[in-house]
């Protein structure tokens, strides 16, 4: 495998997995972290791209302009009729609030 | 030991008092309403749901930025800030981060006397870095190791507004809270109330030798919620650097919490291990474009701010700065006193003197709207020409405010039906004086043998007899008369 | 020929005309059912049986109760003498990405696999209130992250209907399947960078991206925001525009919804193709994609199959008066699927913050102390691998250290793309395009289990059709004909912001033109012996 197949250490991968949030079996990781890799040298064609620094980026395809941008949202209230329900998808529920377990302190040094 | 000076930078976040919430139609305020009641789908973040920015909130955050003489940008944008924390439903918090709503700005506080080392008072410029539109997060508590999770808070409109590294003391930085508090009122646009969390500061304070310009490690002080506790954070957290210093030890760039029942700070986490918020533009939300015809029509109506009325006052109606700062501390008492000065047409003085003795207490006792209340401008100002004709005396013209304040009545009318007027004939008064001076015989023996302080015995005796109707100065007069002979 | 292998316009026009009633084409579409779809998808696994590896397995979960809930309501109203809507009757599925209240809304993944939508997407709510009977919640990539449904954590995942051993395509892959396989008329999908058209073309359908922002997203589980396109799918042109003219138009729960009136597509269908300038590409013509192992680019040209049937329609569109316009240079189309791989994964892992075990859908039922495990551990077990995947390079190429080489250079790349469409079809420009013809796939369905894991070679299938994603533009697959395996060929039109109509009616045009063609007798293998 070429070397830019292997920009993402596994101390770097790693550190990503933790960010992300995510618990992974050794398995599943190895195969993430060969196709992030994979994914990452299909990436590199991009800096081969001779774009100049005028070019804007682009957050949309389509241009807004102001005859088909919708308009804002007027400051009316409108309570939501069923809010019961969001709250009965909640794994642990208890007197209205959802239950999570605490956030460990950190101790005073 | 050196001289050290403090540099401190605030960022608040003001909660708007818009009638619903930033991007859904939930209503913004919720402080009473029981846990998860004052939620949608889009603010308790299900899947698939978008936001929609709601106008006012932009048009609140405007004239906040006018107040401050910031430049609202013709186009902004909302970007998320992703980081996980339960009060956080969706995992990010849709902000605006490199481009936002306003950039630059000033406010030039008045430094009281009170809170000046030297006595004499000062004004301190602060320039503002930037405000920006984002959502409030939910609320978490902790109970018997668990964290209860409340998602009504989700989607408050917040402006964040942040200044650049100016104070100096902890003094000032409570000064730009007071200032900052009245403006927001002033402008109608958060109800800036500390305890509930409408308005929100966290302070970055450094120490450097005096006169140095270097920018030192800063820490971060996180959750004050009044603005006693915002100065006594900062003044324990400059001594606290001092003394680090002074003992050689290196200060830590760490974000501090507040305990407001300990007073003390506490160490929260280590600024270096802070997490990337990756931010980048919100593709769910359109740049925000003001036009210039959008935010003409925005401040259309746009009040002096408080601090120029406050100086135009001393200036324009020759009062001492302590009336004037009063006076302008909150709108509708500064107008209340412009339009009783416009009607009265006699000496401003005297207009300020009767506001900030009689009818402030009025307006404080009762939780009035000064602009409300019955007791109008004009009956104010009628009640002061009575007492300057004579038609009635200072003492029938205080009791009046509470009268008219009471009945709606106009004073005139009331003097009238309640033949309150100021009794100014000499021969009546003459004839009371007499039957004073007659039914207490030892006194007015007293008098004439040299003890001639019982004067103001015998006039509060005629005021009694007249129903505090008898011209008191003509009294007097009379009585000296008529006790000499 | 049964009721259920009517099109949606026929279906409708016979239940208004009480030739046949709402009920009775629901009943004939649950037989259908019945008989090709097999088990529907599940989390249960279990090992997969014979007659598993020959059914469709469209479905997750069929609403069969509150299906013939609204058929009845139809058939009452239209026994009222009321009108039902412009959908009266036409049964439709929907790809279980849309939250539909009361309803399971898992998006392929067994992190939702227990929630329970407390609303309706915006698109699913028109269909309903235009008197859609909808089905039910069909397969699709896990989170939509696929182009063979394969990576559904509901398994056994879509089959083709032409062909069982084959993948369906995807994400969109239940939806196509249903339709091909006649279980509905329509389906309801997205488009992600093909996610409606390239199954569309594996199964033989027509499939519509919108141009964003002329279908409310309002209740579509979000993958890359500001490339999600929901839209139709059906078996022709006529289905298809009547399927979008009810969910397009402004919602005020989008604010990246356009403002802009819906045409009547139906009633565009017919006009003139004379003068319509079509243009043809090299650029579309050929696959480029890294060799792994040396990192260099591999160029292959399309196969010439699915060449010839592009050719063939622009053949087609030719003798109907249109003029064909070749060598149509699209340079920057090569850089869509590098592009999308950084766009769609910064706004996809973002997107997939929420799912956290608190508030909704799957919490590990491990005891958990602190609240970081609780997050690490419920994601660890709720997301796929292809999920995962997206997160982590998500999170990668949007850290703040390496977001301006990555991020901010594929933002600038898809305006470079933006571009390769304005200069094609501006209107005072070199080409005055009306529409670009190109295939849809750089190949017709393969096998399953051929390509799936090796996440950028399958990332490569939507190469022709994610420039149209990345520019916002609308583009359509329509069936072109069968290769040599008998497996349907996708032909794309892709048009300037907005031209949903002219596609339509391109579509439509193609349609009659080759209505006698002999591959149009040809029916998917599972309704072969039916």
């Amino acid at each position: 495998m070429s070397k830019s197949n292997q920009e993402i250490s596994r101390e770097t991968f790693d550190h990503l997995v933790e960010l992300a949030a995510l618990e992974l079996g050794q398995e599943e990781s190895e195969y993430l972290h060969t196709q992030l890799n994979n994914q990452l040298s299909a990436v590199h064609v991009l800096e081969t791209i001779d774009i100049a620094d005028d070019v804007p980026p682009a957050s949309h395809g389509v241009p807004y302009t102001a005859q088909n941008s919708p308009e804002l949202r007027k400051d009316e209230w409108d309570a939501c009729p069923n809010s019961d329900a969001i709250l009965e998808q909640a794994p642990v529920v208890d007197d209205g609030y959802i239950i999570v377990p605490d956030i460990p302190h950190t101790t005073l040094e | 030991m050196a001289e050290y000076e403090a540099v401190i930078g605030l960022e608040t976040h003001i909660q708007l008092n818009t009638h619903s919430k930033i991007f859904c139609s939930c209503k913004a305020d919720s402080w009473e309403d029981p846990a998860n009641t004052n939620i949608c789908p889009v603010c308790t973040g299900l899947p698939g749901v978008l936001p929609v920015l709601n106008e006012r909130v932009v048009e609140k955050a405007i004239l906040l930025a006018e107040a401050m003489h910031a430049q609202v940008q013709p186009i902004s944008y909302f970007d998320r800030k992703n980081y996980f924390y339960p009060d956080l439903p969706k995992g990010y918090q849709i902000s605006q981060f490199d481009q936002p709503i306003a950039v630059g700005g000033q406010i030039d506080l008045p430094i009281p006397e009170t809170a000046d080392p030297d006595g004499k008072g000062y004004v301190r410029s602060v320039r503002i870095h930037k405000l920006h539109i984002e959502e409030d997060a939910g609320k978490t508590k902790n109970a018997r190791n668990q964290r209860l999770v409340d998602f009504n808070r989700c989607g408050v409109p917040l402006v964040e507004m942040v200044t650049e590294p100016d104070l100096r003391t902890a003094d000032e930085a409570a000064q730009y809270l007071i200032r900052l508090r009245q403006l927001l009122r002033w402008l109608g646009i958060s109800e800036a109330d500390m305890e509930k969390g409408n308005l929100r500061c966290d302070g970055n304070v450094s120490i450097r030798l005096k006169g140095s310009n270097v920018l030192n490690q800063k820490t971060e002080i996180k959750n004050v919620n009044s603005i006693d506790s915002l100065r006594d954070a900062i003044r324990k957290e400059i001594d606290r650097q001092i003394r680090e210093v002074e003992k050689g030890n290196e200060i830590h760039p760490w974000t501090l919490d507040w305990d407001e029942d300990t007073g003390e700070l506490r160490k929260m986490r280590s600024k270096e291990t802070e997490a990337d918020y990756r931010y980048f533009r919100e593709p769910d939300l359109l740049p925000l474009r003001v036009s210039s015809d959008w935010k003409k029509e925005i401040l259309k109506d746009f009040p002096e701010r408080p601090l120029d009325r406050r100086q135009r006052f001393a200036d324009q109606y020759d009062l001492p700065m302590y009336d004037a700062d009063i006076l302008t501390l909150e709108r509708g008492l500064a107008d209340y006193f412009e339009e009783t000065v416009t009607a009265y047409k006699g000496d401003p003085k005297k207009v300020s003197n009767w506001l900030m003795n009689d009818v402030l207490r009025m307006i404080n006792d009762d939780h009035l709207e000064p602009l409300e209340m019955r007791l109008t401008p004009v009956f104010l100002s009628e009640i002061l020409q009575l007492v300057d004709s004579a038609t009635i005396n200072i003492t029938t013209g205080k009791n009046l405010l509470e009268i008219v304040q009471d009945t709606g009545k106009a004073p005139a009318q009331i003097v009238d039906e309640q033949e309150l007027a100021q009794v100014t004939d000499d021969v009546q008064i003459r004839e009371m004086c007499l039957k004073i001076i007659a039914a207490n015989p030892e006194e007015a023996d007293d008098f004439r043998g040299g003890k001639e302080s019982l004067i103001g015995w015998f006039v509060g005796q005629v005021m009694r007899e007249s129903r505090g109707k008898a011209d008191a100065k003509m009294a007097k007069d009379v009585l000296f008369e008529l006790l000499k002979k | 020929m049964q009721l259920c292998d009517l099109s949606a316009v026929e279906i409708r026009d016979k239940i208004l005309s009480k030739k046949t009633s709402a009920v009775e084409v629901l009943e004939s579409c649950l037989e259908r059912i019945n008989q090709v779809d097999g088990c529907p998808g599940s989390i249960d696994s279990r090992p997969e049986t014979k007659e598993d590896a020959e059914k469709v397995h469209a479905f997750i979960t069929l609403t069969e109760d509150s299906a013939r809930e609204q058929a009845q309501s139809v058939d009452k109203m239209i026994a009222d003498g009321d009108d039902p809507g412009p959908l009266a009757g036409i049964p439709a599925t929907i790809k279980d990405v849309f939250c539909v209240k009361g309803t399971p809304s898992t998006i392929g993944s067994r992190i939702l696999a227990n929630f329970i939508s407390p609303y309706t997407a915006t698109p699913v709510e028109r269909m309903r209130l235009a008197g859609a009977v909808l089905l039910g919640k069909v397969n699709l990539d896990e989170f939509t992250y696929g182009s063979s449904t394969e990576s559904s954590a509901f398994q056994p995942s879509t089959r083709n209907p032409w062909d069982t051993s084959r993948v369906p395509g995807g994400s969109s892959g239940g939806s196509t399947a249903s339709v091909a396989a006649g279980e509905a008329p329509l389906s309801l999908g997205t488009d992600t960078a093909g996610s409606i058209r390239q199954p569309a073309a594996f199964c033989g359908v027509v499939g519509l991206k919108p141009t964003y922002g002329r279908v409310s997203r309002y209740g579509l589980i979000a993958f890359g925001s500001s490339l999600d396109c929901p839209g139709p799918m059906a078996r022709n042109a006529k289905d298809t525009a009547l399927l979008l003219r009810t969910i397009a138009g402004p919602d005020k729960r989008d604010a990246t919804g356009a403002n802009l009136p819906v045409p009547d597509y139906l009633a565009l269908l017919e006009k003139e193709i004379k003068g319509k300038r079509i243009g043809l590409s090299p650029d579309y013509f050929q696959i480029t994609f890294p060799n792994l192992e040396t990192s260099e680019y591999i160029q292959q040209p399309v196969p010439a199959e699915i060449m010839d049937a592009t050719m063939k329609a622009a053949e087609i569109y030719r003798q109907l008066g249109a003029e064909i316009i070749e060598d149509v240079p699209m340079p920057n189309t090569r850089y869509g699927i590098p592009v999308y791989f950084v766009i769609s994964r910064v706004e996809a892992a973002s997107n997939l913050h929420r799912f956290d075990g608190v508030k909704y859908g799957h919490r590990t039922e491990n005891e958990i102390s602190d609240l970081r495990s609780l997050y690490r551990r419920s994601r660890g077990e709720g997301f796929g691998l292809q999920p995962k995947l997206r997160i982590l390079m998500g999170m990668y190429v949007s850290a703040a250290q390496y977001s301006e080489q990555y991020y901010r250079r594929a933002l600038q790349a898809r305006t470079l793309i933006r571009r390769d469409f304005e200069q094609a079809f501006d209107p005072n420009g070199k080409y005055k395009l009306d529409a670009l013809l190109t295939p849809t796939t750089p190949t017709t369905a393969f096998p399953m289990k051929d390509v799936y894991g090796d996440s950028v070679i399958m990332q490569y299938a939507d190469q022709l059709t994610v420039p149209a994603n990345h520019a916002g533009v609308p583009g359509i697959s329509f069936p072109g004909g069968l290769d040599s395996n008998g497996l349907p060929i996708g032909v794309q039109l892709l048009g300037p912001d907005f031209s949903e109509g002219l596609l339509l009616q391109l579509t439509h045009a193609y349609e009659k033109a080759t209505e006698d063609a002999n591959w149009r007798l040809e029916r998917p293998a599972v309704l072969r012996e039916a």
